[in-house]
């Protein structure tokens, strides 16, 4: 191993790492300086609910595709966003498997479930590219940002899945350029839409907060009235 | 005005000085969480009867709200405006054309809200938004007159005190011919009530209908209540332009006056955003915690049957039903199986329409849409989705709980030809009502104290 590939498993990762804690650390510092609205309206609804109730359910969306219209209707799309965020955790994971447990990697059943969630969230990443370009929708709300860290998670989940075997015999370009791509995505997230997931736990628990004091949080459907004589 | 691009206008500066002190951490994350990923784009009514125009869209219409946010109160916008997608405004032609979209694309109806992934509640900031146009002076010309009513006159249909109180003692006599009782009352500023009924001025204006109807239910399960000579209007424009004092100010004269008559319990009369207002958003506007209960009058008519203090016959409602829900009822409060096991018990058929409760469409009259005569095409436009809803049913008669959405439906059934009718569910009770034996008592009872008064 060369010391530049040494040096981007190793010191530019946690570099990379501290600065987007210290990123983070300062945007959530911004955050909790804004006035927290008070509920002061007592609690509505059948009573089978409560803000605790309704903060869990809304944190549980994620997992809960029939909850929304949006992901009911559109399974597809769901299944998109588990690949995509799955491809995530996988690359994630595997910058620091690398570095710090190598051994992993030595199982080829590992290392092919490393490949088919980060190929799976590759091809969704190609998908999501096309639709955020062709679809008039999407086209019109998106920024730069959306358009870059789309491209920049897709480049990233296709080293991830050619670094995954951990083989160096060919060459360091692949390993290289995913530990540069991982740096640079480390420093970039905290910038971009992709730090998304900080705001995820506050956005939902809020609303959920206030949808079960007011007794909207768990949706309801049933039952169904049809009633005729 | 200023027409110079990047030489700020007075209301554009005011309005941006205005957005920092409204911003709450909730709304901030609101307008920080959004990762343009469209999933909200098909829950809205604009979106789906305007096929192809992205403008419609909830993430489109939310980023034009959010692009202020960005640049000049979020550090990233600050840094990197282009990469973002941040943005200022400068003239007052550039608020107009926000006014449009906040008011004129939006009836606030929250469905993209609980559609979001992310939980991103963009009616909340739309509100703001609105609120902000309303502080420099930016509004559809029937929002500031409705809202000037309800400022100075105090209810927003700017009826007057005695023709509020004429209206009340019309109902009255016609209570006691109704009931054949000359004693029958609808009490005004009775002290000690058990209930305190406020409304909406629709009722008084338009629907007189309305408050015989609570009064006859009232009067047959024995309610020791009152209604309130001020402080009677329990609708808010408040929410819908966006504006917290006023928003505070109609809520607390609510308040000030069963607290005055020490009313045990304010009931609410159907009326979606009225309900919203004084049950939900009031004591926040006000910044006054309640010590009285309330409740909508669906859970009172309810709990009369429920506790047999009325009697009803489902006979008495003939043909077939469906119900609407009001998006403030359903999506903001959780009122949403009252009033089916209400309807459920006074008519015979009741078919349920889909989507419903909080998945529910709009009426497309929300958000005080019906008070915006320059958006009316659009928004009768956008109603062909509430008319495909309605038809769907095969019903004749659409009931609801919101005044509002008792004049949103009337105008698309009308527009969309569809020859429903629209009712709500106090004049389905009160047809339903098992009176006859009351009636004949009262009729022999003051027949006798007539003949014993004549000997």
């Amino acid at each position: 191993m060369s010391n530049l590939l040494h040096f981007s498993e190793h010191t530019l990762q946690e570099v990379a790492l501290v600065l987007m804690a210290t990123v983070y650390f300062l945007r959530i510092r911004w955050f909790m300086k804004w006035p927290l609205g008070k509920e002061r309206q007592p609690a509505t609804g059948l009573g089978d609910t409560n803000p605790k109730k309704g903060e869990r359910y809304s944190l549980a969306n994620v997992a809960m595709p029939w909850a929304m219209e949006s992901t009911r209707l559109k399974p597809l799309m769901y299944i998109q966003f588990v690949v995509f965020h799955l491809g995530v955790v996988a690359a994630i994971a595997l910058s620091f498997i690398i570095p710090y447990g190598p051994g992993l990697l030595e199982s080829s059943a590992f290392v092919s479930v490393i490949q088919v969630l980060t190929g799976a969230a590759f091809i969704v990443g190609v998908m999501r590219i096309i639709r955020r370009i062709s679809n008039p929708y999407i086209r019109a709300i998106s920024s730069p940002d959306d358009h870059f860290s789309l491209i920049l998670l897709t480049s990233w989940f296709a080293f991830a899945f050619l670094a995954a075997p951990n083989d160096i015999s060919g060459g360091e370009g692949i390993m290289l350029t995913y530990f540069f791509l991982t740096a640079f995505f480390l420093i970039y997230v905290p910038f971009s839409k992709i730090s998304h997931y900080l705001y995820y736990p506050f956005t939902r628990t809020y609303l959920g907060r206030t949808f079960g004091r007011r007794g909207v949080f768990p949706i309801r459907r049933k039952p169904a009235y049809q009633m005729s004589k | 005005m200023s027409s110079i691009k990047n030489e700020r206008s007075y209301k554009a500066q005011k309005l941006l000085d205005r957005m920092g002190q409204k911003l709450t951490r909730q709304m901030v994350g609101s307008l920080t969480a959004c990762v343009h990923c469209g999933m909200c784009t098909d829950s809205c009514h604009y979106v789906l009867a305007n096929p192809g125009d992205p403008t419609f869209a909830p993430a489109y219409k939310a980023d034009r709200i959010r692009k202020l946010f960005k640049n000049h109160y979020d550090w990233t916008g600050k840094v990197f405006p282009k990469w973002v997608k941040a943005g200022s405004i400068f003239t007052d032609e550039e608020l107009h054309e926000l006014k449009d979209i906040v008011f004129g694309k939006c009836t606030n109806c929250r469905r993209c809200t609980i559609n979001c992934p992310m939980g991103v509640d963009l009616a909340t900031f739309n509100r703001m938004a609105r609120g902000l146009l309303c502080y420099v002076g930016i509004m559809p010309e029937g929002v500031e007159y409705v809202a000037k009513e309800q400022w100075e006159i105090g209810n927003q249909m700017g009826v007057l005190k005695e023709d509020y109180i004429e209206t009340i003692e019309w109902q009255e006599e016609e209570l006691q011919s109704e009931m054949e009782d000359p004693t029958a009352k609808i009490p005004i500023d009775k002290p000690d009530s058990n209930i305190v009924y406020v409304i909406n001025p629709r009722e008084i204006k338009h629907d007189p209908r309305s408050v015989l109807d609570a009064a006859k239910i009232f009067y047959v399960a024995g309610e020791d209540y009152t209604m309130p000579s001020e402080g009677w209007d329990m609708t808010n424009f408040g929410l819908f332009n966006g504006d917290d004092e006023l928003g505070g100010a109609v809520a607390g004269r609510v308040y000030d006056k069963v607290e005055e008559l020490r009313g045990k319990k304010l009931v609410i009369s159907e009326c979606g955003h009225g309900y919203r207002s004084t049950r939900c958003e009031g004591p926040n506007w006000a910044k006054k915690d309640i010590a009285f209960e309330a409740e909508s009058s669906v859970i009172t008519m309810l709990r009369y049957i429920k506790q047999g203090k009325i009697k009803v016959d489902k006979t008495k409602n003939p043909g077939s039903y469906t119900f609407h829900d009001s998006c403030n009822n359903a999506r903001s409060c959780g009122l949403t199986e009252e009033p089916r096991e209400l309807l459920s018990l006074v008519v015979e058929d009741f078919r349920e329409m889909y989507p419903n409760r909080a998945e529910n469409y709009c009426c497309t009259g929300g958000g005080g849409a019906m008070s915006m005569a320059e958006y009316r095409p659009s928004r009768l436009k956008s109603a062909k989705i509430k008319a495909d809803q309605l038809a769907a049913t095969g019903t004749k008669t659409v009931v609801t709980s919101c005044h509002n959405c008792v004049d949103g439906l009337t105008d698309l059934i009308g527009h969309y030809k569809l020859g429903m009718d629209v009712t709500q569910l106090v004049n389905l009770v009160a047809n339903a009502l098992v009176v006859d034996d009351i009636v004949e008592e009262n009729k022999k009872k003051y027949a006798e104290k007539e003949e014993v008064g004549a000997q």
